[in-house]
């Protein structure tokens, strides 16, 4: 599985403006509606989703990574937004550190399979520190998605 | 120092997704032991929840947890008892 074939080359924040976890899972939520990944009725629904994931356990999984992530059936397939932040943000991480880098999916609600694959691919990547600063030092979305490509071609 | 070495099969339905993935690094790092889990051909650190995330055990796979140190044979008991269950 590609990240590219479930990123939405439109749905990339370059820089998040939000500083609270809930308004970070928003902006996100607000790049999948503006790619018209979903549909803007379905936003309270995810971002109340999103919010009861978080409390089970934080996502933030460390090295300045955070995968929020929710199922809903207002998609088709999995979608998924990414966002990057400068002064990272407290995002209860697993390590205490602040987080920088934001994969946030959304998968269809009858799937376990593609939910997981995509986490495995996604964690695949970010286990890399040079992606993950490669990643943060991309100054447009063009030098996201190039540097996501050229992994995604690397490896299977 | 004892080297233990289990096979278990994922049970819980949505396999080693996010949350039992980190249930399982918090588990592994309370033991002083190195934990390192395979899957077929890959090994990764048991005590990194991306490692575990990378996997991408899902229901009903195998895997081989692997725990090296004083405290190995509890361990592995405890993290077989996460993967054994359902939730």
């Amino acid at each position: 599985m590609k990240i590219m074939e479930f990123l939405s080359s439109k749905a990339i924040i370059m820089d998040i403006k939000s500083s609270k976890k809930e308004d970070v899972m928003r902006e996100l939520v607000d790049a999948l509606i503006n790619s018209s990944d979903i549909d803007k009725r379905s936003r309270n629904k995810i971002v109340d989703s999103l919010i009861a994931r978080e409390s089970l356990g934080s996502t933030a999984i460390g090295q300045g990574v955070a995968i929020p992530h929710t199922k809903c059936d207002c998609v088709q397939n999995l979608v998924a937004a990414f966002g990057l932040s400068k002064k990272g943000i407290d995002f209860d991480s697993l390590d205490g550190e602040p987080v920088n880098i934001f994969f946030l999916l959304i998968a269809p609600q009858d799937s376990a399979g593609p939910h997981l694959k995509a986490l495995a691919r996604i964690s695949r990547l970010l286990k890399d520190k040079y992606f993950r600063d490669g990643l943060q030092e991309c100054e447009n979305e063009d030098a996201v998605i190039r540097i996501i490509s050229q992994e995604d071609d690397k490896k299977i | 120092m004892a080297l233990v070495k289990k096979k278990l099969v994922v049970k819980n339905k949505q396999g080693l997704h996010a949350r039992p993935a980190a249930l399982f690094v918090q588990v592994a790092n309370k033991f002083e032991s190195q934990i390192t889990v395979r899957r077929d051909n890959e090994k990764v650190n048991g005590k990194s929840i991306l490692g575990i995330l990378m996997l991408g055990a899902e229901s009903g796979s195998i895997i081989i947890i692997e725990a090296d140190g004083n405290d190995a044979q509890l361990a592995v008991e405890e993290l077989e008892k996460l993967i054994n269950s359902e939730e």
